[in-house]
């Protein structure tokens, strides 16, 4: 596959990339699309090379998360170094940061609190089926895990926002209800 | 039949999720020249430490390579200014008639001037250790207590001195005659 052939390929997948890429930068918009950038440069330099030994998605979303995870320590390592500047960004939550997508609808919000609460592992597995419509096969290939705890990963995870998402909406619940009417006891 | 519902509203979710991000997809021409250009960009060919490094090298390199030829001069100088007596002492140990023969090579003869001059330099300190040694055996002679004077009398020749036998033996007889019998 010639490097036009390649653009054209990755530019169809260009939006689910920037989901997946959000979703292993913990939806952190700015270092989704540096760490897109980068797995772009990784392919213009070669370093990144597709053999057709797994569907262009599969292996793109490899190097996406690979990517993403090298990123993620490269800035803890950042921030370990220049622990006075570090310091006031830790204070900052990622929601307030500039550049981070802001969650206008309640429920996506409540929604993406769930998710955050989960391992990183049983989100991808989540992210990878439901948000990117990929079989579990292809999911565990991408993780770079065997299809077996690539199922694990997914159960547990559903099971874990079902729960999350039943408690969150309970308390919301109460919340509203006495917000609604204050005078009654 | 929960489950299921419970599952398409997770797909629901993350659909909603997915549209909400589909919003503010960065576009991929910007992505993508940005990375190209950060190709076209011409990288360092080498690192400063690296440069560093390797400065250091080369210095070291040649301060050694100075060292290691001016050193041998150095030392022959120093060999050359040692007293005459070891140049004299080494012309003493020379055989008299030893003429050099003339068609040894320069290097060989610089060579056996220094081996020479060491030779020299390690019996001039041989000499000067025997002169020490001398020096203080004779010391060590004539020392004497600083309380040997205390200890002198008047009857010390008598006490030290041994009697001749003869002597003696006419003292005792003389002694004897005088007493009357």
């Amino acid at each position: 596959m010639d490097i036009a052939e390649l653009k054209a390929e990755l530019e169809t997948l260009h939006s689910a990339s920037f989901g997946w890429a959000l979703q292993c930068c913990r939806r952190d918009r700015a270092e989704a699309e540096e760490v897109l950038q980068t797995v772009y440069l990784k392919i213009l330099e070669g370093k990144a090379c597709f053999r057709g030994e797994a569907s262009l998605k599969t292996w793109l979303f490899a190097v996406i998360r690979k990517t993403a995870i090298g990123e993620h320590r490269k800035n803890l390592l950042r921030k370990l170094r220049w622990s006075d500047s570090s310091e006031q960004a830790t204070l900052i939550s990622p929601q307030e940061r500039p550049g981070v997508t802001f969650e206008k609808s309640e429920t996506r919000a409540l929604f993406q609190n769930a998710l955050k609460s989960l391992p990183r592992r049983q989100r991808e597995a989540l992210h990878l089926v439901f948000y990117q419509d990929l079989s579990l096969s292809e999911a565990a290939e991408v993780m770079c895990i065997s299809i077996g705890s690539a199922r694990q990963h997914y159960d547990r995870g559903k099971k874990r926002l079902r729960e999350s998402l039943g408690q969150t909406e309970s308390v919301y619940g109460i919340d509203w209800r006495r917000k609604e009417n204050p005078g009654a006891v | 039949m929960e489950l299921i519902g419970e599952e398409k509203r997770i797909r629901a979710l993350f659909s909603e999720a997915r549209f909400a991000d589909e919003q503010t997809v960065p576009s991929f021409a910007g992505a993508w020249n940005r990375a190209q250009a950060k190709t076209v960009r011409p990288t360092r060919a080498f690192k400063l430490s690296f440069v560093a490094a390797t400065a250091l090298l080369i210095c070291s390199v040649l301060s050694l390579a100075w060292w290691s030829r001016h050193w041998p001069q150095n030392h022959d100088a120093v060999i050359a200014n040692f007293p005459s007596t070891a140049s004299e002492t080494i012309q003493v140990g020379q055989p008299a008639n030893n003429p050099q023969p003339a068609k040894v090579a320069q290097h060989h003869r610089s060579d056996r001037a220094r081996t020479l001059q060491l030779a020299a330099r390690r019996q001039a300190v041989l000499v000067a250790a025997g002169k020490k040694t001398l020096r203080d055996a004779k010391a060590i002679e004539s020392w004497q207590s600083p309380t040997a004077k205390l200890l002198d009398s008047s009857s010390d020749g008598l006490l030290k001195s041994l009697p001749q036998l003869t002597q003696t033996v006419k003292e005792l007889k003389s002694f004897l005659g005088d007493q009357p019998q």
